[in-house]
């Protein structure tokens, strides 16, 4: 709602706008079964100059320099430090490669189904240790 | 980094004057794909609000008014937000946004 008409328009761009925080924080990420897997918590973001454990390039920081593109979506350590500050460790983050993305609107869509990704791990551990061992539930309703 | 190194950060020129708040990064879909169905999302710019530190809804970057109350609310809120674009931004810091000096203020409006 910036009536300020005096700014200029920004250049266009050649691709699709999106504004992260906007469109990307808290939807819905869905396989291509239509299974919500997780949310999206955080975004990853690398220049082609930083390190192999995701520090930023020694040399200069961060800065306009270098260009950053997403590279994950992250998901999990959100709500504690929402709380109480801080930030979590990049371990404590659960990564869904950007490359996996393939749609964003009203929720975020991945290519493939779910099963290999990380975010997905409790549920997986859940049916395999608990659910598989009650009787019956090793198999679909007859 | 994360994205959340970025929200929320108070924006400065170098002279140490506050422009405002880091309220969200603007994202492109232009980069080289790689192995994925979609673009790579390159960071395009940061959107500023000179007095909040939030954002209801993107309301100050979209054509919406209604509800009139409201709208004039956030209106007020949010006046002169403004888009840096990334190449402006000269570094960040742990507690700080700085942008260069000439940087230009663009209209964040999103279009569309």
């Amino acid at each position: 709602m910036t009536r300020d008409e005096r700014l200029p328009r920004p250049p266009t761009p050649a691709g699709r706008v999106l504004d992260a925080r906007l469109h990307l924080l808290s939807r819905q990420v869905l396989d291509a079964d239509d299974m919500p897997l997780t949310t999206v918590d955080d975004l990853e973001l690398r220049s082609t100059d930083d390190g192999p454990d995701r520090a930023p390039a020694a040399d200069g920081g961060i800065t306009g320099a270098r260009v950053y593109t997403v590279t994950a979506l992250l998901s999990g350590a959100a709500l504690a430090t929402r709380v109480l500050g801080g930030r979590a460790p990049a371990s404590r983050w659960l990564r869904i490669d950007w490359g996996r993305v393939s749609d964003v609107g009203t929720v975020v869509r991945i290519a493939g189904t779910g099963d290999d990704l990380d975010a997905t791990w409790t549920e997986r551990w859940v049916r395999d240790r608990i659910i598989r061992r009650i009787p019956g539930g090793d198999h679909d309703p007859q | 980094m994360i994205l959340s190194d970025l929200l929320d950060l108070p924006v400065q020129d170098p002279t140490g004057r506050r422009l405002g708040f880091c309220i969200d990064a603007r994202l492109v879909l232009d980069a080289p794909a790689g192995a994925g169905p979609l673009a790579g999302a390159r960071l395009h710019g940061l959107v500023v609000s000179p007095r909040t530190r939030t954002s209801f809804m993107g309301y100050e970057r979209s054509g919406v008014r209604r509800p009139w109350p409201l709208g004039a609310l956030l209106e007020r809120r949010h006046a002169g937000t403004f888009l840096v674009l990334w190449e402006d931004v000269v570094g960040v810091e742990r507690e700080r946004i700085l942008v260069a000096g000439n940087a230009v203020r663009y209209d964040a409006r999103l279009r569309g």
